[in-house]
């Protein structure tokens, strides 16, 4: 179990596996399964229905037609929410990635132990506060008289308060910050995966900290930067607070969209934009992972 | 070689010190907000005043909901950790057809957006008949937060020494008193991190409770987040304090619920004997 012996790519542990009583397997999968069927597959499949039915002067109107989806896919407003919904994605998970690798690497490295416990606290804890709390306080910070105006103005950076916040900007922000911690958790955990004897072996043979940053440990680290880039641009698509608050309804995305539509009674199109934006996470899930075995080979 | 080593440690610390502000920057101006004696957003804060405090101390609405979430994570913690630890037994033990399909059942509501769970969700319980009923409430976070249980706590039984559990039954003990006397103490650091996710993960649900909830009866979060949507004093400000006063309760209980156990980082990966 120690850290020498805890190779790379060690394989799981191999569990014996008990072949009478296969029973006992269903039995215990039971609930969880139940759950599932009641709880995601079908209201799933109810959702999918409401997508066919049709929205007029209203109301909802029981029926098998594709109304909804060729509204949806002609109306340029939803484009503009797909690509807002996407480049705000993609902004967060490369902003987060570039942030997250060198602190996960600084939690690493810390060698005094009562330091490095403070900096996972630090890094951590953040989760146990609520993202309504969080975002709030972005709105506190980013707001007209807010620090960051307070700070641009002192230096004399700006003559009047920059628009911050209900920009992209914010929402931008303000999730980078949310998803932090699950973005260095894996990254660190892939960091704690090396092997230290790879670093004095390197050193030994001459190599800088660059070479052994680039040839050794980075290609060696990738797979945690993937997973916790998979995390960050997953949550950043689903986003609902934190859009809402920081982007007060000048940032649509499709969460947004999706709970206007459902109060509207909308419910065909907020349909729609559900099945788009689960697609989506869908799609790059299967990305994620794809990348994932690439920088396994 | 040795000034060039340091000054990259001085980089690398100064580095640290910058993302440790970034990430404790509005929690702390939070705080110095909640203390604020004008109803804007304004810094640094024009006079200091505990009015806020006062204001929230009369919004009974708050304490309710409160309660209430509180009522409700631990429900789902209690539900979660039976059917998630029954669910990680299964899975690690056993080996058997569409083994591949379960688990990536059970892991689905990670990768779905909350809010299209949410939707769903109430798109069904329209159908049902059973709009503003509990169970709705109870059912969703129990799935939203059922994959962080059946993770954590398959890595506990991944690293468990089944030889004990033979023995044990060998010894003729039943399948319950197995588990609870022998399973359970090994897998307990596991038990008590899942739980920790299992209750934060709901007491935190706003994205699916939104949908559900009947509105006379908001959780915590989502009476803030429709409170923000209407005003912005300070008030929150204070509330968020009580709340980063709880969150640092729970830390604490959770770190003396983990004293002496392992480093909690190993308990969350699968090792070799």
């Amino acid at each position: 179990m120690t850290a020498a012996a805890d190779t790379l790519a060690e394989p799981r542990p191999r569990v014996p596996q008990r072949r009478r009583r296969r029973y006992g397997a269903i039995l215990l999968l039971g609930p969880a399964l139940i759950l599932s069927l009641y709880a995601l597959i079908l209201p799933m499949l109810v959702f999918l229905r409401y997508s066919f039915y049709r929205f007029e002067r209203g109301r909802l109107i029981e029926d098998w037609s594709f109304d909804a989806y060729i509204d949806f896919f002609t109306d340029p407003f939803y484009l503009q929410i797909g690509l807002e919904s996407l480049q705000i994605a993609l902004t967060v998970t490369v902003i987060s990635v570039l942030i997250s690798y060198p602190l996960a690497y600084c939690l690493w490295r810390l060698n005094r132990p009562s330091l490095q416990k403070w900096l996972a606290l630090i890094i951590f804890s953040p989760i146990m506060v609520s993202v309504v709390v969080r975002s709030y306080g972005w709105q506190v910070v980013l707001s007209d008289q807010g620090v960051v105006n307070q700070v641009l103005l002192g230096l004399g950076i700006f003559s009047e308060p920059a628009r911050i916040l209900y920009t992209a900007l914010a929402v931008i922000i303000g999730l980078v910050h949310v998803f932090l911690p699950f973005a260095v958790f894996p990254m660190y955990s892939s960091m704690t995966r090396l092997d230290p004897a790879l670093r004095e072996a390197a050193y030994d043979l001459g190599a800088g900290w660059f070479s052994f940053f680039w040839r050794i440990a980075l290609p060696r680290t990738l797979p945690g930067v993937i997973a916790g880039a998979q995390v960050c641009f997953t949550l950043a698509l689903g986003s609902f607070v934190t859009a809402s608050l920081l982007g007060g309804g000048r940032v649509q995305v499709f969460p947004i969209e999706v709970y206007r539509a459902t109060a509207e009674i909308n419910w065909p199109t907020a349909s729609v934009a559900n099945l788009v934006l689960l697609i989506l996470a869908i799609v790059s899930v299967m990305i994620f992972s794809r990348l994932a075995r690439l920088v396994e080979d | 070689m040795t000034e060039k080593h340091a000054f990259r440690h001085i980089l690398l610390a100064v580095y640290g010190v910058l993302a440790c502000a970034f990430i404790l920057a509005p929690l702390l101006i939070t705080v110095v907000n909640s203390f604020s004696s004008v109803a804007y957003n304004v810094f640094p804060p024009e006079g200091l005043s505990f009015r806020w405090y006062v204001n929230l101390a009369a919004q009974s609405e708050f304490y309710v909901a409160g309660l209430r979430s509180i009522i409700l994570a631990l429900s789902t913690m209690a539900v979660t950790l039976t059917i998630g630890t029954m669910a990680a037994y299964a899975l690690v033990r056993f080996r058997f057809i569409g083994r591949g399909a379960v688990n990536g059942l059970l892991m689905a509501p990670v990768v779905i957006p909350n809010i299209a769970i949410g939707v769903a969700m109430f798109m069904f319980i329209v159908r049902l008949g059973i709009v503003g009923h509990y169970s709705n409430l109870l059912v969703t976070h129990a799935l939203v937060s059922l994959p962080f249980v059946v993770v954590i706590v398959s890595v506990g039984f991944t690293n468990f020494d089944w030889s004990l559990e033979e023995a044990a039954r060998d010894l003729g003990a039943g399948p319950f008193a197995t588990f609870f006397r022998v399973l359970m103490p090994q897998i307990r650091t596991n038990l008590i991190i899942g739980g920790a996710f299992a209750f934060i993960t709901s007491f935190d649900q706003v994205e699916t409770t939104l949908f559900l909830v009947r509105p006379d009866q908001n959780t915590l979060p989502v009476e803030m987040f429709l409170y923000l949507q209407k005003w912005q004093d300070p008030t929150i400000s204070a509330l968020a304090v009580v709340l980063i006063v709880f969150a640092a309760f729970l830390l604490v209980l959770l770190s003396l619920a983990l004293r002496g156990r392992q480093q909690i980082a190993s308990v969350l990966r699968a090792e070799r004997h």
